[in-house]
């Protein structure tokens, strides 16, 4: 009796010991590709979790929006097969493309139009849901003709909707967002294994062009150089992003591979607490800002891979302006305004995402200011659990190190209640303005933003986080410059 | 038995100690002199191979690997001393406590002493680093709470071979009280088998610490440590092996020392286990 | 001998319940609120009190700990606060995972450290003996994480013979399953085995000088089939134990390797749902080590008594 039952437990273990980790399944071949990243998604709800992992996973490739963004940044057609802009440039017509069905079968309308946009103010909970507050209503006009009312002119909100707000969802999908996605993408979610993988199988009823890979494998690898040997030892085809930036040459000297460098929007920001002392005094922000050489920095963190910038401008912007240069390396300024602000002695935490661009960068600032006798002592801060919590929402910090992925934020500085407190009415007037005026003001106004929060060393921008990708020489279509959050899949062969 | 017989002094004792005091040298010469400042970024010196101005060559950040291995001589022991010293202070006295009372409270001593086993040095550091914030403070405590049943049972089993001889017997049944025999006859037996575990802990020790700031629940940077040298160096694996083997030496190097000591020491304290 | 083994079978329920109220506890005392890990930024106080309501968590401490283990006693760890996804199949799952890996790992140290110590034992008074000594003395020295990224180094990358991480099931296709095994198996093994050595020679060291050994050869038999008989099961008692004894040492190796090669075990789990603050995850996982560990030195105990006769009877 003992020994059966015993013999049962065993037989029981080890049937599922055969199974263990089994929970998707994927096989190779000629039609699948397997891209690496490192940040894997929570959930597949990025209505309410934030975060890129998700839309990197998800938009354009399962979710679509009336407009996407191109390889080179420029706003292109997608589920609206085109528009047209009132001369009050309040009201967009939009025509939508015939015969579009989402994953669950059910056609895509207007109607999906006015229930996704509606949907962003009472549904979606992260903060870019404001970007739907310019939006007075939407007409449904006819089954494939959508019309969207704005309360006053706005350059970026057609930007905006190529990005996740933009999103198209039925309401017939909406019910399990955060494990099963209903988009109209060509790719929809097969299965995923947590701290694994994810699964997308081409949608067999898509209405644009089918995409050349019929099974993508999302495979997340969190470690960096574990990414690298996956690459090389053929576990997978694609690294989307290399984190680990001395590893490169590898790569470059392998016939085996393409390398592909290119911008993100990501800015590096070293921010301050302008809310308090010493932060709130300028000469301080500027002392700290003279300190730090940045070339050097970007040349030992991230082995010079990446662009210097002087604003929250990354190049690949209208309103781009090289301010790079507006402060540079000079330490011994830099202790002069320290001594005149009264801070000979000043020492803070510098409570820094927990990633490798954020603990390399942390060093070396933590080492140019110790030129200049400014103790710095390192916090890092598992990102994203516990600095949103503790630097975003509570703004419980010195000053502190993060990547700033959203696209066009010079806007964050027009927020007084943005984690690094920075207040100037001029800069909250400008971005307003350009944001309602015309194409041309825009650009000049935005310019002006710039400059005026660079003269205010309103925060430190250390460099642009380069874009590297690094593929197996068979995989064409493959982006340089990250434009969106997505990782298009749609365009690859 | 009682008074340790002077055995003899092996090889085992002589390469440990030696590999040991090189640790605790360079853990005191760092305080003194390093030929760099390890934590000073030097952008034009990085990645350089050994030179005669940088002995084991550069790091990614241009600082120099010889001073950051002095300087991380210092990380190691001090976590070492702190998580053996909380552990020996703690778990010995438990130990003898659990040799000498009654049955049901020697028992209950170890069946706690067998709970805290279930609790690896690993996860209670990574549970301590989720509340405090990794740190080598996190890092040492962790391992020392994880020691103490190491040190608890070696001074159980020891105090009962103790408890047992006639010496004992004789002053139990003369009257003196427990703490006296415990000052008298139980400690001086037990220490040497306490020094031993001392070093033996060590080792351990040293190797949790190395995989804790491996994994990002140890020291913080930029404060050097031979465990999170070798995570840095994994990205440059391939072309810059340097950077993952001097500080794994250092690493082998430290725990062997210790090992070794532990094993000359227990040869020298007690000849009958000579042959081990 | 059944009124022992009840004896420690109660004493391991007991272990196992402190130890819940102890994971419990710590957890309950850790900063940082679940419903804001959840709803992360931007989340208004209304939605932040509905959200804690939902979890349960504006219960008192006791119901929440008694709903908690009442749960996980049927099997049911809760839902991930991070996540909303059921804790305890992703467990088991990677349970399975860390299972085989260690499970392997112990199987290389063992077949390396079987005849390697005997062998050491024989000839310790020879150069062989104390070559292999020395090595083991090495291998112990050398933590596995840094064995695990030589050997990635060597057989994945330049060589390209072996996967350099990941996992395969072995239901799916057992011969990747194998190869993406041996290089996490040999890390852990390795430095095991090296362990395992010396406490095997040892052991066999103490058995060759047995009476009965003695006593064996002087009739005349061969030493070898002798040490055979009397010498491994002899050998195997403290062999037992230290296996024992070294599985929260095998723990953390795991965690480590599981690191190094990306396998999704237990060990990869617990860290990343502490880097996320997923409280009710790691609350799950660390009872299942603790939990784990316990209930293998309740087996080693047992079969301590098992195998050595003489310790049998004294009970």
């Amino acid at each position: 009796m003992k020994v059966r039952i015993s013999a049962a437990l065993a037989l029981l273990l080890v049937i599922s010991a055969c199974s263990a980790g089994s929970t998707a399944s994927v096989g190779a071949g000629p039609d699948t590709l397997a891209v690496g990243f490192t940040a894997e998604p929570a959930n597949f709800d990025f209505t309410r979790t934030d975060g890129t992992a998700i839309p990197q996973a998800l938009l354009y490739n399962v979710y679509e929006g009336l407009v996407k963004l191109d390889a080179d940044g420029e706003i292109v057609p997608l589920l609206a097969e085109s528009w047209t802009v009132s001369d009050d440039r309040r009201t967009y017509d939009f025509r939508l493309q015939p015969g579009v069905r989402f994953s669950n079968g059910a056609p895509f309308t207007a109607d999906d139009v006015k229930f996704s946009i509606d949907r962003v103010k009472t549904d979606w909970s992260i903060s870019i849901k404001s970007k739907m507050d310019v939006v007075d209503h939407v007409e449904v006009v006819d089954p494939l003709h959508a019309r969207v009312v704005l309360t006053k002119p706005s350059n970026g909100w057609l930007f905006d909707m190529t990005g996740r707000v933009g999103a198209m969802f039925s309401p017939t999908g909406v019910a399990d967002l955060a494990n099963t996605p209903v988009g109209t993408g060509p790719y929809q979610v097969a299965s995923r294994t947590r701290g694994d993988s994810i699964v997308l199988r081409a949608n067999p009823d898509y209405w644009g062009r089918a995409p050349a890979y019929k099974t993508v494998v999302l495979k997340y690898i969190k470690d960096p150089t574990a990414l690298n040997n996956a690459l090389l030892s053929n576990g997978i085809d694609v690294i989307a992003q290399i984190s680990a930036p001395d590893s490169i040459p590898q790569f470059e000297n392998d016939t085996r591979f393409t390398v592909l460098q290119g911008t993100t929007n990501g800015e590096v920001v070293l921010s301050f607490n302008g809310a308090k002392p010493p932060f709130d005094d300028i000469r301080v922000r500027r002392a700290l800002t003279l300190a730090v050489d940045r070339r050097a920095l970007l040349d030992t963190a991230w082995a010079g891979r990446g662009t210097l910038i002087g604003s929250m401008v990354p190049p690949t912007d209208p309103w781009y302006e090289d301010l790079s240069g507006r402060y540079p390396h000079d330490p011994d300024e830099a202790r002069r305004l320290l001594a005149e602000a009264g801070y000979s002695d000043l020492s803070f935490t510098l409570s820094v995402a927990n990633l490798p661009y954020a603990t390399a960068a942390a060093q070396v600032v933590a080492s140019d200011l110790a030129d200049i006798g400014v103790r710095v002592t390192i916090e890092p801060l598992d990102f994203p659990a516990v600095w949103l919590k503790q630097v975003f929402t509570d703004h419980d910090f010195d000053a502190s190190i993060v990547q700033h992925v959203e696209a066009r934020d010079l806007t964050t500085f027009g927020k007084p209640s943005y984690y690094w407190g920075y207040d100037n009415p001029k800069v909250r007037d400008l971005i307003a303005s350009a944001d309602a005026g015309t194409p041309e003001q825009e650009v000049a106004d935005m310019r002006a933003a710039a400059r005026t929060i660079a003269d205010d060393a309103a925060a430190d921008w250390l460099f642009v986080y380069p874009n590297v990708v690094v593929a197996k020489t068979k995989v064409t279509g493959l982006a340089a410059n990250q434009v969106s959050e997505s990782f298009d899949l749609t365009g690859l062969g | 038995m009682s008074t340790p017989l002077k055995g003899r002094t092996s090889p085992t004792l002589v390469v440990g100690a030696v590999l040991v005091g090189l640790v605790v040298a360079a853990a005191l010469l760092s305080f003194a002199w390093t030929p760099h400042d390890p934590l000073k970024v030097e952008s034009t010196a990085r990645l350089l191979g050994p030179t005669g101005d940088y002995w084991f060559g550069t790091d990614k950040f241009g600082r120099d690997v010889f001073s950051q291995i002095l300087v991380g001589a210092r990380t190691t022991l001090y976590v070492g001393v702190i998580a053996v010293g909380v552990a020996a202070v703690v778990g010995t006295p438990l130990g003898m406590l659990a040799g000498m009372s009654k049955r049901w409270l020697g028992e209950f001593v170890m069946r706690v002493n067998d709970l805290v086993l279930a609790f690896p040095a690993l996860l209670l550091a990574i549970m301590l680093g989720a509340v405090y914030g990794a740190s080598t403070v996190t890092a040492m405590i962790a391992i020392g709470i994880a020691t103490i049943p190491s040190f608890a049972r070696v001074a159980r089993s020891g105090t009962l071979q103790v408890m047992s001889t006639e010496y004992v017997l004789a002053a139990r049944s003369a009257g003196r009280s427990r703490l006296w025999i415990a000052r008298r006859h139980v400690l001086p037996n037990i220490g040497g088998l306490v020094i031993v575990q001392c070093s033996v802990s060590f080792a351990i020790a040293v190797l949790a610490e190395a995989a804790l700031s491996f994994l990002g629940f140890g020291t913080r940077p930029p404060t050097p440590s031979w465990g999170r040298m070798l995570q840095e160096s994994q990205e440059l694996l391939t072309v810059h092996p340097r950077l993952a083997i001097v500080p794994g030496l250092a690493i082998a190097v430290a725990v062997l020392g210790f090992n070794l000591l532990g094993d000359g020491l227990r040869d020298r304290l007690d000849p009958r286990l000579e042959r081990r | 001998m059944v009124v022992a083994i009840v004896r420690r079978v109660a004493i391991l329920v007991i272990s196992v319940l402190v130890a819940s109220i102890v994971v419990f506890a710590f957890m309950a005392v850790l900063p940082g609120d679940p419903a804001q890990v959840a709803l992360g930024v931007n989340a208004t106080p209304e939605l932040l009190a509905k959200t804690r309501q939902d979890f349960g968590l504006d219960r008192p401490l006791v119901e929440q700990y008694l709903s908690w283990m009442g749960g996980v006693l049927h099997g049911d760890f809760g839902r991930s606060y991070v996540t909303g996804e059921a804790i305890g199949p992703q467990l088991l799952d990677r349970l399975g995972v860390t299972l085989w890996l260690v499970g392997a790992g112990m199987l290389v140290a063992l077949v390396l450290a079987v005849p390697f110590g005997a062998l050491a034992a024989v000839w310790h008074r020879r150069s062989g003996g104390t070559a292999i000594s020395g090595l083991s003395q090495l291998g112990v020295a050398v933590p596995a994480f840094l064995a695990g990224i030589l050997l990635v180094q060597v057989f994945a990358v330049q060589l390209r013979w072996l996967p350099s991480g990941g996992w395969t099931p072995p239901n799916q296709d057992t011969g990747e399953f194998l190869r993406g095994l041996i290089l996490p198996a040999l890390s852990l093994g390795l430095v095991q085995g090296a362990v395992l050595t010396r406490y095997v020679r040892s052991a066999v060291l103490d058995t060759l000088g047995q009476d009965y050994l003695r006593t064996a050869r002087s009739k005349g038999l061969r030493p070898y089939p002798a040490l055979m008989r009397h010498g491994l099961r002899n050998a195997a008692v403290p062999v037992v134990t230290v296996l024992g004894l070294q599985l929260a040492t095998l723990l953390i190796g795991a965690v480590v390797v599981e690191r190094v090669f990306v396998l999704p075990g237990l060990g990869s789990m617990l860290l990343d749902s502490v880097s996320a603050r997923d409280l009710l995850s790691v609350q799950g996982i660390v009872l299942v080590l603790v939990v784990a560990v316990l209930v293998v030195n309740f087996v080693v105990d047992l079969l301590y008594a098992v195998i050595d006769p003489r310790l049998r009877a004294a009970r």
